[in-house]
């Protein structure tokens, strides 16, 4: 009875709030994968080391403008835009010419880019790991049903439902995401009625890179920014996008709700083997929903 | 040998096959006719097991075969070539035919003894009837169009099939090609008492060699009879001869 | 026929004699090598005749070695046993996986397979009173004939020349055949009446089990095991390898896993960066030699024997 009460109270509500506030940055990490798999078609292995790119870009922003909440909300806006824009090289440069391959070469080639962004990360901040100190303004916490919950998991928990209805209104309601939106069904029916599905690719696949540069971003107070960052990260993220459904959003942010709190509850109820919870569930809804929770786009 | 009752099968509200019936007999050729679209393609896909039906029956030597897999079925005695050309495109002729006797003499799980060579007589004895024997280590891909509609059959009769049901044998083939292939089906009758069920536009080949004509229109069994029957036929007649009544 | 014999004789002698003028050190990579070529070779079992997408094969590495490190450590049973019992755990993990994954094709097979496979990692990663968790299991006890340097090589060469024999002998097999039949055409080979899924399924069983051994004759070469045998990044270097040397050949990816090998130790002496190095090749390799290294010398070179299987 003992576990019960201590589960009921404060405990599993505090561990499911910072469970959450994990998930709004699998779901944007996560939701820019689905976004490059559902509409490129293209499983990208790099998306982590984008990521981890996200990461360093953003410790790097807020260490030459000095610290404090203004050089972390430029951050929060300039490193997914470094990411972006090394997106869109590795999209004209590499990506255009090579769509009509396979799916697993595609995939090897992404692994190719994460190798060597992850060198390149090396190359340029070193080996050592780095911190961003929360910004003083998120500093603290609140108490939320009787336990402290840090600020900034707040704000996280905050921004997520905003990010999604903001991805949803790009992918709904712009010219630019609609088109997108038809070339993920049938890309070639798309430029028979004459738009230009490269630029429709080209578009996708930057967002995608500004939403996993925006997520290591958002993780850089929280972590120790390190290489291998970017490991762990992908196969979150891919096991989030499997079990949500290929280029689905909202499956994205299904499975990122699924992963982050059965990965909280389960660190609750079984310390030692907590984090195997969420492999398990992806596991089970595969064996149920092949082909993921909600409709894939292809 | 095959009776086909009253079978349909949708596509999401399309009904490609809408209460097709069949009867095929031991030893007989039967052609299955009609217009294109008519679901002469899924109904021999209903009989050999690639697709199931929603309702009606199949009956094989009177026993139930309908939804069962077509590996189940080629082991009951029910082989088929494919409308589109379905070989293995990296092997040589031999090779392809050679995996369907294997499959046959269930030893396709063996794996420490080599395959070269083995079935070799069988193989040589299909490749032979069917005209191939020149080509035998010929990369199938590079026989001409002709040849590997020829192969397809050869590759159905590895399986020492009772019941052998070919969609489309001619397509696409020359006359002289044509020529060799109604040859051959009357051969593989004749000589060896197959029984064939085909399906095909030529209707000069039709009328040749098939002994019994059922004929399809919007996926249902308009008439099953013999040419003169079907010739004769009113709704046929209208239906899709039109004009041909040259046979 | 005469001369690829004569040629894998002098192959064999010459790789017998390593040990006698290399140092240790390269003794101990030859071994890799070896060891590595197989486990790639395992894969390409699976995916180039197969054409199966296993995208998480390095689980059975990582479980053909904990098995052995874990019986050769924990239990009193005799070394030969334990060498076993890795790879029969490997295959068995393969046919419980192989049936769960099954039902799926393609894609979806693989990605099933990598959750499954990420459950297994996680699991091992984290069950630190049995596996050793993060750190591995160090200082695995060996019998003392194949705990010398040279002794592992020895060791390892007669194992992989002999699942090397035996692998060939498969895939020159009706059940050979049939596998590449249903990779090349499995509506075909289901007319013709090949149970498609049980064909594979034993495929799955087979590359499961030679991983297996890949991942015991590590266990033998460097004494230790970590979970990181069994992360999918290094199930993707794996398939880099079968597709470096090329999948549709026989030793393809023993050509691909050498170069990868040899290339990051030679590599590493001089630059910390190579998985830049890596990544460009790869790069390169992907971009004009879809038909990876081995696949495009067979084309070029023997332009009509390259058009077999």
């Amino acid at each position: 009875m003992g576990w019960l009460a201590n589960l009921v109270s404060t405990g599993t509500l505090s561990q499911v709030l910072v469970g959450l506030s994990r998930t709004t940055i699998l779901f944007i990490v996560s939701s820019g994968l689905t976004l490059i798999l559902g509409v490129l078609r293209i499983p990208n292995v790099a998306h982590g080391s984008l990521y981890m790119l996200g990461a360093f870009s953003a410790y790097t922003v807020i260490s030459l403008l000095g610290g404090g909440l203004s050089a972390f909300l430029a951050a929060l806006v300039i490193a997914p835009m470094i990411v972006a824009a090394f997106g869109f090289v590795l999209e004209r440069g590499f990506f255009s010419y090579l769509y009509d391959r396979e799916h697993l070469m595609l995939l090897l080639l992404t692994f190719s880019f994460a190798l060597i962004i992850g060198d390149l990360v090396k190359i340029v901040w070193g080996s050592e790991y780095r911190s961003v100190t929360v910004p003083e303004f998120f500093q603290g916490s609140a108490e939320i049903f009787g336990l402290p919950i840090p600020y900034y998991n707040l704000f996280l928990l905050l921004i997520g439902p905003f990010i999604a209805v903001f991805l949803w209104l790009v992918i709904n309601r712009t010219k630019m995401g609609k088109i997108a939106r038809a070339a993920a069904v049938d890309a070639e029916m798309v430029s028979a009625v004459g738009i230009n599905v490269g630029w429709v690719f080209a578009f996708t696949f930057v967002l995608g890179c500004f939403l996993a540069g925006l997520g290591g971003a958002l993780i850089a107070p929280m972590v120790n920014i390190s290489l291998g960052m970017d490991h762990s990260l992908i196969m979150e993220a891919f096991l989030i996008v499997i079990m949500g459904g290929l280029g689905n959003i909202w499956g994205a942010l299904l499975g990122s709700l699924i992963f982050g709190l059965t990965q909280s509850l389960g660190i609750l109820i079984w310390p030692q083997f907590g984090i195997v919870f969420p492999y398990l569930a992806v596991v089970v809804v595969l064996f149920f929903r092949p082909k993921g929770l909600l409709s894939p786009t292809w | 040998m095959l009776r086909v009752e009253s079978v349909v099968k949708s596509f999401g509200g399309f009904k490609a096959v809408n209460g097709a019936n069949l009867e095929v007999g031991a030893g007989e050729i039967v052609a299955v006719i009609g217009p294109n679209g008519a679901g002469k393609t899924t109904l021999f896909h209903l009989i050999t097991g690639h697709l199931s039906p929603d309702s009606g029956r199949i009956l094989f030597k009177d026993r139930e075969i309908a939804g069962l897999s077509p590996h189940v079925l080629c082991r009951m005695g029910i082989t088929r070539s494919f409308q589109v050309v379905n070989i293995f495109q990296r092997l040589t002729v031999f090779e392809n035919v050679q995996i369907a006797v294997l499959s046959r003499e269930r030893k396709t799980f063996r794996i420490f003894s080599a395959v070269q060579g083995m079935a070799a007589e069988e193989v040589h004895s299909i490749l032979r009837n069917v005209g191939l024997y020149e080509q035998r280590d010929v990369e199938s891909d590079l026989l001409s169009h002709g040849d590997q509609k020829v192969l397809e059959i050869a590759v159905a009769l590895g399986g020492k099939p009772e019941l052998l049901i070919l969609d489309e044998p001619t397509a696409g083939m020359a006359p002289e090609e044509t020529e060799r292939c109604i040859r051959l089906i009357r051969k593989l009758s004749d000589e060896f008492g197959l029984t064939i069920l085909f399906c095909e536009h030529d209707m000069g080949l039709v009328f040749e060699i098939a002994k019994r004509i059922m004929v399809m229109v919007r996926g249902g069994t308009v008439v099953q009879g013999s040419r003169e029957e079907v010739r004769r036929n009113r709704e046929v007649q209208d239906a899709y001869l039109g004009e041909a009544g040259e046979c | 026929m005469k001369k690829t014999h004569v040629a894998f004789f002098l192959l064999l002698a010459a790789l017998c004699s390593l040990p006698l003028f290399l140092p240790r050190f390269y003794t101990y990579i030859a071994a890799i090598v070896l060891l590595t070529a197989l486990l790639a070779t395992s894969l390409n079992l699976a995916i180039g005749y197969g054409g199966i997408y296993q995208f998480h094969h390095a689980v059975f590495y990582g479980i053909g070695a904990y098995g052995t490190a874990l019986m050769l450590t924990r239990t009193p049973m005799p070394a030969a046993l334990g060498l076993l019992v890795g790879p029969l755990a490997s295959a068995l993990l393969s046919l419980v996986m192989g049936v769960i994954c099954i039902r799926l094709s393609k894609l979806y097979f693989g990605m099933l397979q990598i959750s499954l496979g990420s459950l297994v990692w996680a699991t091992v990663y984290r069950w630190y009173s049995f596996t050793g968790g993060d750190d591995g299991i160090h200082g695995i006890p060996l019998p003392d004939r194949i705990a010398t340097p040279d002794g592992a090589y020895y060791y390892t060469l007669a194992v992989t020349a002999l699942c090397f024999f035996a692998m060939h002998r498969i895939v020159g097999s009706p059940f050979g055949k049939a596998l590449q039949g249903i990779r090349d055409n499995p509506v075909r080979s289901s007319a013709i009446g090949v149970h498609v899924k049980a064909h594979q399924l034993v495929a799955l069983v087979i590359a499961g089990f030679f991983g297996g051994v890949a991942g015991s004759l590590f266990v033998v070469v460097n004494n230790s095991v970590f979970p990181d045998m069994m992360f999918w990044t290094f199930s993707l270097e794996v398939l880099i390898m079968c597709l470096l040397g090329g999948m549709y050949t026989f030793f393809g990816p023993l050509a691909g896993a050498s170069i990868l090998v040899l290339l990051r130790v030679f590599v590493s002496v001089y630059t910390q960066y190579w998985s830049l190095l890596l990544g460009a090749i790869l790069t390169l390799v992907i971009i004009f030699l879809p038909d990876g290294v081995l696949g495009y010398a067979v084309r070029r070179f023997r332009p009509v024997e390259g058009r077999r299987a």
